[in-house]
């Protein structure tokens, strides 16, 4: 049985080889089948990477506080009340300071936000040069954009900043912020990052605190509390909106599922477009070859023995596009890499999936010339009749 | 026990008006090791007969016993499998794949037997060293002569060892030399013990014969035990065409009418002269 079934592919790699223009038309449904799949599915999820990093940079255990109501700061005391509400684990203010700043050169009123050590831990965002501050010396970290302005070299970690007569010393530099923060007026690639306590005692008063970042274990629970809190602490005033990366990122994970879901089903059509291009091609080939069908009858071949020659003939064409579709798709990918600001990345399943789908549909289809072959009689066959 | 038996086989085409009987109740017994030609007018029923015997076909009524064994009602399955087991198919269009070489077409039987490759390949050169054909065996159909094609054909048809080897007119598209070199094949496989059944126009290969049945309307009209060597009593009057009268032929005109044999005066006249050609030919050639 074995060397039959390797006769079957023998003979179906000789057919397909000996009728290379039809078994390439064949092929073609299928090989944009795949392709269009695997494509699709891959910058789809080259996409969702990018989304999803942007909001994992910014923390998916975060919560943020900002004021929505006439006055347009929180205050200090706001931020004591975060700290105490229940599962609340960590709390980062960030506060509009001004001052101009001097390095190398003068940048005359940057936006400068005073916050905490805890900001790192809160934002995940990767240093370009040095590292954060901390509060045993007078220090400031920048935004890379704001960095360049500063400053000559390219790394000013250790040299010394001017700001509202105070000598800092320049920290770190962050690397480029790919995702927009919360609130999206504060863009923190021009900004430089001051120590809150320090600054504090500096101008002695409370500061104008803008947001609120604060980390809980359970974040929707922690967050309703915050939100409660702030409004008994407001007299009933409901001026604060709390905001989670979870619920943006879900809102996100689900546009892309349905996305997601939309291309799947397009490459799904794609794949069974190309199945019935198989079973039209092997119904022509069938019917050229109804002489060729007699005469194997005739010398032996049971029903069964040539309706498994023709869905070998199947398999081979569905299996040869699917595998040229995905060599086309990986060239896609890498150019889509190279010259589209699409990051797709490769995804091992639909590189599976896919040339599955493909060869059971092209079989499928396939198979139903092959009954139609395999139940002619040998006489009609012999004789070349339909 | 006869090898063949045909009892009172019918082979009917259509209904109704279009009713056409391809065999009427024909009853025909071989034995093993016979050599037997079939003559007959085109549309006599032979290639159905042919067929019926080989199973290709199944008899619309009647009994067909192969071996002892009753085979007339069998599924196409297992008739596939009794062809594959017990019987050789060669054909006047020699029927080879165009695609596959002389050695895979002759090794075909063999994969639908499910043996292995290299038994097969050893089998199928056997038998193409048996034909004369060793050196030919990874040509392709295309590039043989009819004679060698036929030649492979009938390798094809040996390679599974059957017992009945059935021809319907192998020589119909070869010329004189290379059928007879294509009889010649027969009669040795004949000699190694094979019943074959063959279909032929040509009364010369009757010699090769050791019974002729002529038939007619797809009736048997007669049965002879022939010497080999000799050709069969009638198989010179076997007429062609059927010569009939119908309102059709009047608006034909007379040529419609025109006895074959005048016809087949005239095409031995051509044969003649070819041969004197070829005389010609050789005698240049000595020169």
């Amino acid at each position: 049985m074995a060397t039959l079934r390797y006769g079957n592919f023998k003979m179906a790699y000789d057919s397909v080889r000996s009728h290379k223009g039809r078994s390439a038309l064949t092929m073609l449904g299928i090989i944009i089948g795949v392709a269009a799949a695997v494509l699709v599915v891959c910058a789809g999820q080259g996409v969702k990477n990018e989304i999803a990093g942007r909001l994992n940079g910014f923390g998916r255990d975060v919560m943020s506080i900002q004021p929505t109501g006439n006055a347009p700061y929180l205050t200090g005391q706001d931020v004591s009340i975060v700290q105490k509400t229940g599962g609340v684990e960590e709390v980062v203010p960030l506060a509009h300071v001004s001052g101009n700043a001097r390095g190398d050169h003068m940048v005359s009123d940057p936006m400068v936000i005073a916050t905490t050590t805890g900001f790192p831990d809160m934002v995940n965002q990767p240093f370009m040069y040095g590292g954060f501050f901390d509060d045993d010396t007078p220090s400031v970290v920048l935004g890379a954009n704001l960095a360049r302005k500063l400053y000559t070299n390219t790394d000013p970690s250790g040299q010394t900043l001017t700001w509202r007569g105070q000598n800092l010393v320049v920290a770190g530099v962050y690397s480029n912020f790919n995702a927009p923060p919360f609130s999206l007026e504060s863009d923190f690639d021009n900004s430089m990052f001051v120590s809150y306590d320090l600054t504090q005692k500096m101008s002695g008063d409370s500061l104008s605190v803008y947001e609120i970042l604060a980390r809980a274990g359970n974040l929707a629970e922690a967050a309703a509390k915050v939100h409660t809190n702030l409004v008994l602490a407001h007299g009933g005033a409901d001026d604060v909106e709390v905001s989670s990366a979870l619920s943006t990122a879900d809102q996100s994970d689900d546009t892309i599922h349905l996305i997601t879901m939309l291309v799947m089903v397009a490459a799904l059509v794609a794949l069974v477009v190309g199945g019935v291009g198989v079973m039209n091609v092997m119904l022509v080939s069938v019917t050229e070859r109804m002489h060729e069908i007699g005469v194997r009858k005739a010398i032996g071949a049971t029903n069964q023995q040539i309706m498994r020659q023709f869905t070998a003939e199947a398999f081979v064409l569905s299996t040869v596009g699917s595998v040229v579709g995905l060599i086309l798709a990986c060239a896609g990918v890498g150019l889509m890499r190279l010259y589209s600001s699409i990051q797709a990345v490769i995804v091992w399943q639909v590189l599976v999936v896919a040339p599955v789908v493909a060869i059971v549909v092209g079989v499928f289809f396939g198979s139903i010339p092959a009954v139609k072959a395999a139940h002619k009689d040998p006489i009609d066959a012999l004789r070349g009749l339909e | 026990m006869a090898l063949i038996e045909l009892k009172d086989v019918s082979k009917i085409y259509g209904f109704g008006d279009a009713t056409s009987v391809a065999l009427d109740e024909v009853s025909l017994t071989i034995e093993a090791g016979e050599f037997v030609a079939v003559m007959g007018p085109s549309g006599s029923g032979k290639s159905t007969l042919m067929n019926v015997i080989g199973m290709l076909d199944r008899p619309t009524i009647g009994t067909y016993h192969l071996g002892g064994k009753k085979v007339s009602r069998l599924s196409a399955n297992r008739r596939a499998k009794w062809r594959r087991d017990r019987i050789g198919f060669i054909f006047q269009s020699f029927n080879l794949l165009p695609r596959l070489t002389v050695l895979d077409n002759v090794s075909l039987p063999l994969v639908y037997k499910g043996m292995s490759v290299s038994r097969r390949t050893h089998k199928a050169w056997d038998m193409l060293e048996r034909v004369g054909l060793g050196q030919r065996a990874f040509y392709y159909p295309r590039q043989l002569s009819g004679g060698q094609a036929q030649s492979a054909a009938i390798a094809r048809a040996l390679v599974n060892e059957p017992q009945i080897i059935i021809a319907d007119e192998p020589t119909g598209n070869l010329d004189t030399a290379s059928s007879r070199l294509v009889m010649e094949l027969l009669s040795e496989v004949h000699a190694s013990g094979n019943t074959i059944i063959f279909v032929t126009h040509n009364p010369e290969l009757t010699r090769y014969a050791t019974r002729v049945v002529y038939m007619q309307d797809g009736m048997i009209v007669h049965d002879e035990q022939t010497e080999l060597g000799k050709v069969g009593r009638y198989a010179r009057q076997v007429m062609y065409t059927v010569p009939v009268a119908s309102e059709d032929d009047d608006l034909a005109g007379v040529s419609a009418m025109m006895p074959v044999l005048e016809n087949r005066g005239r095409a031995e006249g051509k044969k003649k002269s070819a041969r004197k050609r070829k005389v010609a030919k050789k005698k240049a050639v000595k020169k």
